[in-house]
């Protein structure tokens, strides 16, 4: 019986070595691979990027697609120049007014074209369509293009470059 | 309901069952290293694979992902750490596994193939060891490697190709980080991994050897045995974390770069090959080829030789004595070659440039991040880097206060401030100011002010600052400076735009970026010195408007600067 007990007892203290070995290797690893969830790895310009000169886009003309490009950006380690950060569809709707309405289509991020036959937006993934203001027509997109904060300095078009959550119908940044 | 779960198991033929694995004897702490150096492989899989989602093997990009890992993920200095240092601990453990195997007699039939195997698994870490150094790309890892590839590269008729297959290519590059990569985390433990399995399951068949020829009984390993390792994993692992936190993880030195040379060390088990290499002079090569395979074949032969059927350590003494011999030699090559590095002052202070080299360059990469140019240019993030390089080539012979052949006046921190034109003022020819010029010597000398009443010399200081565009001009001082100019500068200066003095520099944007460009460009013209009366050459072929741009700024930044501020750009 002694010899049983004692048995019992190494098997509880073995085990409760291995469980603490191993909660100390795994403790730190999984807390490496989770680094990324509570930060921003990839950052975004908070400030307006500068889309060349606004006369460019005249009033009537079809929506112009420009890229918008980020001079700086910090991708992990590196920080990256002139990067692509996607592209805005920029129409001038009066005399003074541009609108520029974000690619990214908000069903679930596709690349959103110009249907220039139909005269409206199509995205080629599912088939949204967007009429020319950017409102939802069709398709299983839950709401319109998402509009892009625009202003006009010194006859520049600067564009600020923001990423809305796509698959809802709210228009949330994230 | 615990039985049942137990039972399903156990019918599918997982946990227990079957015949308990049996020790011939006691349960011993002899018996641990083998179980320790598989925790350690474990320690290493799991570490390596939490790193592996941040590293990227790119010569432009592995650097920046290792010093981000180090400096800015949470932990990820003590993961890296202790996948490091837990290599370390693997060759020791591996070390005192082979002496306790050699000392209890256990490499002797029917465990040959044990032995074999584990001889095998040991150089297979250590070339493990030598794939990962390199990974992390910086001066270390870069030089170290070149080292060893050229070591490699020195074995007679096929030392060629087995270079440009280590190196995937004709030299350091993307392939090199590529393929070092595909070795260190894929083939590399899958080799070790099945081999160890073999060598764990063969060793686990024929059961761990007592010391001695003495019969005794046989016991279940589990749980003696089992609690016994799982003690010393305890123990290995506690030492390894204390060490590691103790040492602050491993060092990361700066980015790899072909043009800075490093005193590049193996890591420290190889020490005693490169204390062995730098004896053998001439015959280097040879040895560093030779060594390895010496000491290799010794110890796949003891097998071989010590054939006689007794484990007793005693009647073993010849072979055990060779065995503690060999290890005598590497242990002693080893201290020689730390203790030499230790006597080594001049080492010991590039080792101390190195380090602050490496400190900036994780303090660059921390602040600005890594250009996508590679890590090598991440000091150029530096405020002033550029300007600061071109003057270190060009500038500083000259115009440097520590420099020994000095020919203008010094450039430093505080240049063409309120205090450096009115030293200047006092006494041109001074020996910071034109001292060192043939014109200081001439008749075309500039004369001292120094009798030139206070508020009057105030005046003029201000005026002459204010021409350099600073933001912080005392307008009275300067108003009163422009009558003291007219009676005391003007017969030599001029200082409307872009007019020439009659016998001396215009002055209009002294000290401004622009009047800088101009003047670094051509001092030479009408408009600075005129043709003969300055040694400077003009730059404006030689370097790049750029570049020349970017001294003119950094000229003005070091006006606001201080000594302190220009030595912590190196800091
Ligand atoms: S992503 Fe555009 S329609 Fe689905």
């Amino acid at each position: 019986m002694a010899d049983e007990d004692r048995r019992r007892f190494l098997k509880v203290a073995t085990c409760a070595i291995g469980g603490g070995v191993g909660l100390a290797v795994a403790g730190p690893v999984l807390t490496l691979l989770a680094d990324p969830a509570g930060k921003t790895t990839v950052t975004t310009p908070t400030t307006p990027l500068d889309l060349g000169p606004a006369e460019q886009f005249r009033a009537g003309a079809e929506p112009h697609r420009v890229d918008v490009v980020a001079p700086i950006i910090k991708d992990g380690w590196t920080a990256a120049r002139d990067v692509v950060l996607g592209a805005a569809w920029v129409r001038r709707t009066a005399p003074d007014k541009l609108v520029a309405l974000s690619a990214v289509c908000p069903h679930l991020g596709c690349a959103i074209g110009w249907d220039a036959i139909a005269g409206n937006f199509l995205c080629p993934c599912h088939d949204s369509r967007f009429s020319v203001a950017g409102e939802k027509l069709n398709g299983p997109s839950e709401r319109g293009m998402d509009e892009l904060p625009l202003e006009v300095r010194d006859g520049r078009l600067l564009l600020t470059w923001v990423r809305y959550k796509t698959g809802q119908s709210r228009r949330e940044p994230g | 309901m615990k039985t049942t779960v137990r039972d399903f198991l156990r019918e599918r033929g997982l946990g227990g069952g079957g015949t308990p694995a049996m020790l011939a004897g006691r349960a011993s702490f002899a018996y641990v290293f083998g179980t320790v150096l598989v925790f350690l492989l474990v320690v290493e899989a799991v570490s390596g694979i939490a790193l592996a989602a941040f590293y990227a093997p790119s010569s432009t990009d592995a650097w920046g992902s290792v010093a981000y890992v180090q400096d800015q993920v949470t932990l990820g200095w003590l993961v890296r750490g202790v996948h490091f240092h837990a290599a370390s601990a693997m060759v020791i453990v591996a070390g005192l596994h082979l002496v306790q195997t050699a000392l209890y007699g256990a490499y002797k039939k029917p465990r040959e193939l044990v032995w074999w195997l584990g001889i095998l698994l040991m150089m297979l870490i250590l070339a493990w060891a030598v794939t990962g150094y390199v990974l992390r790309w910086d001066q270390a890892g870069y030089w170290a490697n070149k080292v060893e590839v050229g070591i490699a590269a020195a074995t007679p008729v096929v030392g060629g190709v087995i270079r440009k297959l280590a190196l995937g290519g004709n030299d350091y590059g993307n392939l090199t980080l590529t393929r070092f990569y595909a070795l260190h985390v894929l083939i590399l433990p899958a080799v070790v991994g099945a081999l160890t399995a073999g060598h764990v399951m063969l060793a686990r068949k024929l059961g761990p050897t007592p010391l001695g020829d003495r019969e005794r009984t046989p016991r279940p390993r589990w749980p003696d045995q089992t609690l016994r390792n799982a003690i010393a994993i305890a123990m290995v692992l506690t030492v390894l974390v204390v060490y590691v936190v103790a040492v602050r993880g491993v060092e990361l030195a700066a980015p790899a770069d072909p043009s800075q040379a490093y005193d590049a060390r193996p890591l420290w088990y190889f020490r005693w090959l490169f204390e062995l290499r730098d004896l053998s002079g001439r015959a280097e090569k040879v040895v560093a080829l030779v060594m390895p395979a010496i000491v290799a074949g010794a110890l796949v032969a003891l097998p071989l030789a010590d054939r006689a059927p007794t484990r007793e350590p005693r009647a073993r003494v010849a072979y055990l004595g060779a065995l503690a011999g060999l290890l005598a030699v590497i242990g002693g090559l080893t201290v020689a070659s730390f203790a030499g590095d230790a006597r080594d002052k001049q080492l010991a202070k590039r080792n101390t440039q190195a380090e602050q080299r490496a400190q900036l360059a994780r303090k660059l990469a921390r602040l600005n991040g890594v250009p996508a140019s590679g890590a090598a240019d991440v000091f150029l993030t530096a405020p002033m880097a550029r300007a600061r390089a071109v003057f270190a080539t060009r500038c500083k012979s000259c115009h440097d206060a520590e420099s020994m052949d000095r020919k203008g006046p010094m450039l430093g921190a505080g240049h063409f401030n309120r205090s450096w034109i009115r030293a200047f003022l006092k006494n041109p020819s001074g020996e910071p100011f034109w001292g060192r010029t043939k014109l200081a010597k001439s008749d075309a000398a500039m004369k001292s002010f120094a009798q030139m009443p206070a508020a009057e010399l105030d005046g003029i200081v201000e005026l002459i600052y204010s021409e350099s565009g600073a933001t912080d001009v005392d307008a009275d001082k300067r108003k009163r400076g422009l009558d003291v100019f007219e009676t005391a500068c003007s017969d030599c200066h001029a200082r409307e735009d872009g007019m020439p003095g009659t016998s001396a520099p215009g002055l209009s944007g002294v000290g401004s970026r622009a009047y800088y460009l101009s003047f670094i460009s051509n001092p030479k013209s009408a408009f600075h010195m005129g043709k003969d009366k300055s040694e400077m050459p003009r730059f404006d072929k030689e370097i790049s408007l750029a570049d020349r741009d970017a001294l003119a700024e950094y000229l003005v930044w070091l006006r606001g600067a201080t000594p302190p501020d220009l030595a912590a750009l190196d800091q």
